[in-house]
């Protein structure tokens, strides 16, 4: 019961954090980064939630990898989690580099500095929303479950 | 059901030793469909006066440690599955007569005995001229001169006397007054030496004499099932002038024993013993070190014993039919032999037969992986896995009681015990020693064959396995050191079944 209630939570979190990419008042992405012309396209093109789609994706694709296909007793320690962690990490934003880059240049557009800017951003949410994909399904894993610490 | 096995002499007690093993490795007894004996206590009494017999000695701490980690694991309870299953108990624990005072152990208190020359023992100085002479046509002078406190070295004849006042001791007394109807009643000794061959007998009058005797459930003792374990020769002794055991005697004497059995205890019209198991080996094990006094034997464990201990297992699990009339009087004695499967030099699993390979293959060797692991593994375990599913098993453990009489003082014994089997002839080579991979720990057994290559057994395939059961059976209910040996033995029955060659 415990364990599902960690699932919810966690499946409630991304949820919210999807939700908030739609949003025009309170943008996830912009409350963290915002410059005026950057983000205006960002917003026009309709990206951030292709974005927040990859950035949940990766999360929770790489929390499942990590917990129910590699799910062994050789890479069950802290550390195992944390290489993981840091892989998503760096992964999500080179994505959302490249998805950005590819959109602009259809687009005609150029923001070299601020996608960078941008996307060192998407470091954190990622590193985020790994810990709370990890916290939400680790419990039913056979051999990782007690990652990065114990229940 | 309660199992009292009374382990006489040096013989005894390392026969028991065995049995302590096999217990340990959760083998038990099993009825005639192949279901375990319900609410089964076995209860040894070894019987010898030689305390410091080094035999008697390691048997008794052995049991008094398996009596330790059991009940830390199942407490009081008779029903269990797994390490350790068989409830091992002493008469002291099961006994509900407050009057009668005895100490805790498992050595049967021959204090009027042991303190005495035999001389003193029967008032030879206070018999008149007749009975002296007699004495001494019954009795050489050397046998008269023994201290008893080293046993009968070799003289039944004096264990004949000696151990017939076993009747009117505390223990007997206590034996009776806890014996029921439906417990059994079983022997080991051997049948060439001093105390098992005298002994034996005269317990088996006594017992079934119990009308004459002053003492409770007269008539439930006089009906018991009487099973017993009579070895023939199996070991050698160095040679030596002075020695008054000598290997040349084995023979004469085990005839001479075979024929007062057969006259007193297991004649075509006797029912004083049901079931006898004959065991013996032509090929004599390694000479072993003559020393009678102070220190006392201290022989290699061997085949023999192994085998001798699954004894008194059968013997529980025989039905009731097999034993007793309708009247629930004793059936006409029966007799048992074992053979191996192969006359070999080394005896592996394979050569035991598929009969005893289906009793304690498995469990032998989930033993053996545990001892493997608790060596190889599972201090670095802590922390990691199924330790931290509840209860958890934290570093304390390793502090334990539990933890250091099952790794160290048990574990200790149990490779003893294999390496002086392993180097006795007949050579006993269930499992490589020394070999610390699990998966080449069985001799001539290896493991299953795979895509690429074969499969491994290891300290990770462990840890796995019992990861996955300790996720579907965490519980705080349990006790760490149940949920340790249960997680464990689950996993080996996996691992075994599934990673090992099958050879049953």
């Amino acid at each position: 019961m415990k364990h599902s209630i960690f699932l919810a939570i966690g499946i409630a979190i991304t949820i919210a954090f999807y939700a908030l990419s739609y949003s025009t008042g309170a943008n996830v992405f912009e409350m963290l980064y915002f410059n005026q012309g950057f983000n205006d396209q960002l917003f026009n093109l309709q990206m951030y939630p292709v974005m927040a789609a990859i950035i949940a994706l990766m999360a929770w694709g790489g929390a499942a990898v990590y917990y129910y296909v590699i799910n062994s007793v050789k890479f069950d320690r802290w550390y195992h989690w944390a290489s993981v962690l840091a892989v998503c990490t760096l992964l999500a934003p080179i994505a959302c580099y490249a998805y950005i880059d590819n959109k602009f240049a259809h687009a005609g557009l150029l923001y070299i500095d601020e996608s960078i800017h941008f996307v060192t951003q998407i470091l954190f949410i990622e590193a985020l929303l790994f810990i709370v994909a990890s916290f939400s399904i680790r419990w039913w894993s056979s051999n990782c479950r007690h990652t990065p610490f114990p229940q | 059901m309660r199992l009292f096995v009374f382990a006489i002499g040096g013989t005894g007690s390392r026969v028991l030793k065995s049995l302590v093993m096999l217990s340990a490795a959760g083998v038990r007894p099993v009825d005639e469909n192949g279901h375990p004996v319900k609410d089964l206590e076995i209860v040894p009494v070894i019987i010898d006066p030689h305390k410091s017999n080094e035999d008697l000695k390691r048997t008794e701490q052995l049991l008094t440690n398996y009596r330790l980690i059991r009940s830390k694991l199942y407490g009081n309870r008779t029903e269990a599955d797994g390490f350790f299953a068989n409830r091992i108990v002493t008469l002291h624990e099961i006994m509900n007569d407050s009057a009668v005072q005895l100490n805790d152990t498992f050595v049967f208190n021959l204090s009027a005995v042991e303190h005495n020359k035999f001389r003193e023992f029967i008032g030879y100085d206070t018999m008149n001229e007749a009975n002296q002479a007699l004495t001494s046509l019954l009795f050489n002078d050397d046998q008269l001169e023994n201290k008893m406190n080293i046993g009968f070295v070799g003289s039944p004849n004096i264990g004949s006397v000696a151990l017939n006042e076993i009747k009117d001791s505390p223990e007997f007394r206590a034996f009776a007054n806890v014996f029921n109807a439906g417990d059994r009643i079983f022997f080991i000794s051997s049948i060439f030496g001093g105390t098992g061959a005298a002994g034996f007998p005269i317990m088996v009058k006594n017992i079934r004499q119990a009308a004459n005797l002053d003492i409770n459930n007269r008539d439930v003792l006089r009906r018991a099932p009487i099973g017993a374990l009579t070895v023939l020769p199996y070991f050698n002794l160095e040679l030596g002038e002075d020695h008054r055991i000598d290997k040349s005697d084995f023979i004469v004497k085990t005839q001479s024993a075979l024929y007062y059995y057969k006259e007193t205890l297991t004649g075509a019209n006797d029912s004083n013993v049901n079931a006898l198991y004959y065991l013996g080996d032509q090929q004599m094990s390694v000479p072993y070190v003559y020393d009678p006094g102070e220190h006392g034997q201290r022989n290699k464990a061997h085949m023999i014993e192994l085998i001798g201990a699954m004894a008194p297992l059968n013997f529980a699990g025989l039905p009731t039919s097999r034993l007793c009339d309708d009247s629930g009087y004793p059936q006409q004695a029966q007799a048992f032999e074992y053979a191996l499967d192969k006359d070999v030099p080394g005896v592996d699993f394979k050569a035991l037969g598929i009969d005893t390979r289906h009793f304690i293959y498995d469990k032998m060797v989930k033993l053996h992986l545990l001892f493997i692991y608790l060596n190889t593994g599972f201090k670095t375990m802590i922390g990691q896995g199924y330790t931290n599913d509840k209860p958890e098993i934290r570093t304390d453990f390793l502090n334990s009681q539990f933890y250091r009489t099952l790794s160290v003082d048990f574990m200790n014994a149990y490779k003893e015990w294999l390496g002086e089997m392993y180097h006795n002839t007949r050579r006993v080579e269930l499992f490589n020693i020394g070999e610390w991979d699990m998966g080449k720990a069985i001799h001539d057994v290896m493991t299953a064959k795979s895509i690429f290559g074969r499969k491994s057994v290891d300290n990770d395939v462990f840890k796995s396995e019992m990861n996955n059961l300790s996720r579907k059976s965490a519980s705080n209910d349990n006790q760490v050191e149940f949920k340790f040996l249960d997680l464990f033995n689950r996993a080996a029955s996996k691992i075994v079944a599934e990673r090992f060659e099958n050879i049953n």
